[in-house]
């Protein structure tokens, strides 16, 4: 009898820790399942529009080509409005970076070694418009799972201007659905709202909204004309290409 | 004027009943009022140097900065920033502001032969701790203008955190805020807290602080002459009262109609009490004087002889007061104008109504007046009254001659007025304040902020290079340190991309470069959504009102000279501003003394019925004027927004005076007959109550100077001053007048 209870109890012991272990897990799981989804492309091209809202409603438009080899190749080649047409920025791996302004006829390579800025005059900082895997950059906490999607708190490893960022996660699908960024006053300081839509065997961000509730600004950053996996070389990001 | 007074002892009850019911109703209505300090935002709305500096501040991101800066021996040191760091970071996230500034988080463009580095002059998550990165930090910093002497001091031991507030923020709350959380880090390095946010709040403070002990002070002291003068409880408490009520009344219709406590107004109270009691004064002594057995006769008696100059010297205060309507540049003068007017008018209705009604309700007609009398002789009228008689009957002449020259050496003091607008002069000198802001002026520059607006296309390379050309312009003045502006952005940005420190000649290329600056936190300060709008936000270093002049002018002329159709250059900010100010001064001077002189000499001529007496009345208060604006021309204190007020309340008050002596002598006359006997009673009986008035008016008034606020003290000062040159000038002036008249035999009995 007695090591009936015993061993109940000892049952109920390693049962309560497996949730524990459990729990732990699946954060990390869940958001290693989300940066799968998000970073599973070998390479990607498409074309992005990008919205920008002030806090009168005014909307200007900017598009750009986009080519993106693994997580951390790109290139960002805008073509409208004419003012900023041919403006090219290249991603390559360790923060470097090269612009190239065609009206100078010249590239350089900048280094914006503060990544808390904005890029470009949009809602997201050049530390957003990282290709980083979360799980690398972030550690997971549950927070509770509801309806179709889980809540993670995303607490920084490193350096970062959030203190915290909450992600529902869909619970089927493991893409981001939203994503809330809190200050080092703890704040909500912006939210990133995310459409994404199947696009061949991925899923693909079809819209991202990134609304700055400071300056009560939004960004809209819409995808299209996306092709995977079309098997983009090395060579494609090279200062060189910047011109073209 | 008897039916009037039978009629309010009739209803004295009534009366009683509505004061005290008023006086409940209004009290409570104070705690409603709210204070402003906030001087600027009492600009005018018609003006388009304030609508500007109002627009800079809604569009840009505030107007107003403010600075803490750390005093330390050298500034690089992975302490002091670490400490930098921690104020901006806790400024960054307090509510009410709008962008903060300083060494750990500022925009730096740094251009090197492999390209442009965008980023922050230091990596705030990974300060420089090695000798060699705070070395090579110090001398990157002092070789940029953007740094030196606008970040750090050009000696390396100061630094500064600039911060703006966001317009409709509460600014004094933001401010308190951020000072306590500095204090609570209890930092190594000395701490300066300046600009406009701390001074206005600190103002507030020693606002209120002022008020809840000067107020009391001068009750008691206005009390205690009352007590010694008229040496009866009742002739100590019935001015007290209903100057005590007017105050309360006064405040709750401020509260009511949604005025403010400002930095004028907040001695608005210690007008009122020392003048609320005055009419008063005028009532008791009248009662007093009558000899009338039957003491409710002599009640009405003595009001059917004081109601008029009571009224009359009411009447001419207040339109002191309301000239300010006309004249003043600042809203918070008008309001001051205005809510004193209206609280003179009630102090008027209270002495005559309310304080017959009380003095016949509770029988309290100071019968005791007989045995007073001669006591009182010894001291008021034989020592001072018979004897000064005495004296002008006999050198009339000479009397006037002393007069003459006198005004003759004011008029000479009047060129020599100083004007003074600047808030900081303000504080007292060891006032924490004005130490923070000499030290902000020493070392950054001053906290004056200057801006200059550019409407046009700022991406037109034409425009962009008007701006260098203004900076340039404004640097040749050796108060202004430094000056910044999204030109130089460009032009920085234009050198990393290995073109040179200068502004490109095609806007294609602008265009190209904005793409870089687009986003970055500075640049909504710097231009507007829309492009169309760009300004160069600068500092003022000098505080003295001939730089911010000379600075002003030459600004206007470069602004209107260099305006064209692709660019428009409009100059605004503090010293603009202070020039206004300071021109409103003079101008509100003027206007609001000859309003107030004409008003006076309309109202009084009309009220006795005769433009001579009107003349005579007006005569010697004209002379206190002069003597009061020779005196601060001599004596150095400067027109100030305070000040100002002086000449025109001291025209509305110091008239009562004359007033009394001229109704006096009238009612004299009309009794005996003989003008030379009408002057002299005159003089011994209304000249008694001129001197209790005039002593406990002044020395209401001289408890400002223990106010923490310099204008305040000025202010108590000269209002005493001239309360004794007009209560001198209506017993010496205008008798003398009378006299010399009267020889000529200009005055007949009507």
């Amino acid at each position: 009898m007695k090591s009936k209870i015993q061993s109940a109890v000892f049952t109920a012991l390693i049962f309560a820790g497996s949730i524990l272990y459990a729990n732990s897990q699946d954060a990390n799981t869940i958001l290693k399942n989300m940066d799968d989804v998000m970073y599973a492309p070998k390479d990607m091209t498409g074309k992005h529009t990008i919205t920008l809202i002030d806090k009168n409603g005014k909307q200007e438009i900017r598009k750009a080509n986009i080519k993106q080899k693994g997580t951390d190749k790109r290139i960002i080649r805008f073509t409208s409005p004419a003012s900023q047409a041919g403006i090219s920025v290249l991603s390559l791996p360790d923060d470097v970076m090269y612009l190239y302004l065609p009206a100078f006829g010249k590239e350089r390579r900048i280094s914006a070694s503060v990544k808390n800025q904005n890029f470009a005059g949009t809602d997201f900082s050049y530390d957003d418009m990282e290709s980083i895997p979360y799980s690398d950059k972030y550690t997971p906490k549950l927070i509770k799972s509801e309806g179709n999607v889980f809540v993670l708190e995303l607490t920084p490893k490193g350096r970062s201007d959030y203190s915290r960022i909450i992600v529902n996660v869909n619970k089927t699908n493991y893409y981001p659905e939203l994503m809330e960024y809190y200050d080092r006053g703890n704040k909500k300081i912006k939210v990133a709202e995310y459409t994404f839509k199947k696009s061949g065997n991925y899923w693909n961000a079809a819209e991202i909204e990134m609304t700055n509730l400071k300056k009560n600004h939004k960004t809209k950053m819409q995808m299209s004309d996306v092709k995977y996996d079309t098997g983009l070389t090395d060579d494609e990001f090279t200062v060189r290409k910047l011109k073209l | 004027m008897e039916k009037l007074t039978q009629g309010i002892v009739k209803l004295k009850w009534v009366i009683i009943v509505i004061v005290t019911g008023l006086t409940f109703f209004f009290g409570y209505q104070i705690k409603h009022l709210t204070i402003n300090s906030d001087i600027l935002s009492t600009l005018p709305d018609d003006d388009p140097t304030a609508i500007l500096y109002k627009n800079i501040g809604a569009q840009y991101g505030g107007n107003e900065i403010g600075m803490i800066v750390l005093e330390t021996d050298n500034v690089f040191k992975t302490s002091v920033l670490q400490h930098i760091k921690q104020i901006t970071d806790s400024l960054r996230i307090t509510a009410g502001v709008s962008t903060v500034t300083s060494l750990t988080n500022i925009l730096d463009i740094r251009s090197s032969e492999w390209g442009i580095e965008i980023g922050k002059l230091v990596d705030e998550y990974d300060l420089p701790d090695e000798k060699s990165e705070l070395d090579s930090l110090k001398e990157y910093v002092f070789s940029k203008d953007m740094y030196k002497g606008a970040i750090v001091s050009e000696d390396g031991t100061a630094t500064v955190i600039l911060f703006t507030l966001l317009t409709d923020a509460d600014k004094q709350a933001a401010a308190e805020e951020i000072k306590a959380k500095v204090e609570v880090l209890d930092l190594p390095e000395i701490i300066y807290f300046g600009g406009l946010p701390f001074m206005l709040s600190d103002i507030t403070d020693l606002i209120l602080s002022d008020m809840i002990w000067l107020i009391p002070v001068v009750f008691v002291i206005i009390a205690f002459i009352l007590l010694f003068s008229f040496r009866s409880v009742r002739g100590m408490l019935l001015p007290l009262l209903t100057a005590g009520i007017t105050v309360v009344w006064t405040l709750g219709i401020m509260a009511i109609s949604g005025y403010e406590i400002t930095i004028i107004t907040n001695f608005m109270p210690v007008i009122l009490l020392a003048l609320g009691s005055a009419y008063t004064i005028h009532v008791l002594n009248s009662i007093n004087l009558n000899t009338l057995k039957d003491r409710k006769q002599a009640l009405i008696k003595a009001m059917a002889y004081t109601m008029i100059p009571v009224f009359l010297a009411s009447v001419t205060t207040a339109i002191g007061f309301v000239s300010f309507v006309f004249g003043a540049y600042l809203t918070m003068i008008k309001d001051f104008g205005i809510c004193t007017s209206i609280g003179i008018i009630i102090a008027l209705l209270l002495s005559v109504f309310f304080v017959p009604a009380l003095i016949s309700a509770l029988s309290i007609y100071g019968k005791k007046v007989e045995t007073e009398k001669p006591e009182k002789k010894e001291i008021l009228s034989d020592i001072i009254l018979h004897p000064l008689t005495k004296i002008l009957f006999k050198y009339p002449k000479r009397i006037l001659t002393v007069w003459g020259i006198l005004l003759l050496l004011s008029i000479a003091g009047i060129f020599f007025i100083k004007t003074s607008v600047n808030i900081t002069e303000y504080f007292k000198k060891d006032n924490p304040t004005r130490i923070s802001e000499d030290v902000m002026q020493k070392k950054f520059g001053g906290s004056l902020p200057v801006f200059v607006e550019f409407e046009g296309d700022i991406q037109e390379p034409e425009v962009l290079k008007m701006m260098i050309k203004t900076e340039n312009f404004m640097k040749e003045d050796p108060n202004i340190y430094s000056a910044q502006s999204v030109a130089d952005l460009v032009e920085q940005m234009n050198d990393a991309m290995g073109e040179g420190i200068k502004i490109p000649d095609e806007k294609a290329k602008i265009e190209q470069l904005w793409f870089l600056l687009d986003g970055q936190d500075i640049m909504p300060q710097l231009v507007s959504d829309e492009l169309d709008k760009g300004i160069i936000q600068s500092k003022f270093a000098s505080i003295e009102t001939d730089d911010i002049n000379s600075f002003t002018n030459k600004m206007d002329k470069f602004s209107k000279e260099n305006s064209n159709e692709i660019c428009k250059i409009k100059f605004t900010g503090i010293p603009p501003t202070y020039v206004k100010l300071n021109d409103s001064l003079v101008k509100s001077q003027y206007s609001s003394l000859i309003i107030a002189i004409i008003m006076v000499l309309l109202i009084v001529g009309i009220i006795m019925r005769s433009f001579s007496q009107g003349v005579y009345a007006t005569i010697p208060i004209i002379a206190t004027v002069l003597v009061l604006l020779g005196f601060m021309g001599f004596t150095g204190i400067s027109l100030d927004i305070a000040t100002v007020l002086v000449g025109s309340i001291a025209l509305g008050i110091g008239i009562d005076y004359s007033i009394h002596v001229i109704s006096g002598f009238n009612t004299h006359l009309k009794e005996n007959g003989n003008a030379e006997k009408a002057i002299e009673e005159t003089i011994m009986t209304t000249g008694k109550a001129v001197i209790i008035n005039v002593t406990s008016v002044a020395a209401g008034f001289l408890v400002l100077l223990f106010a923490q606020i310099l204008p305040i003290q000025n202010f108590g000062l000269l209002i005493a001053i001239s309360m004794f040159g007009s209560g001198f000038g209506a017993l010496t002036l205008l008798p003398v007048m009378l006299i010399l008249a009267n020889k000529r035999n200009r005055i007949t009995m009507k």
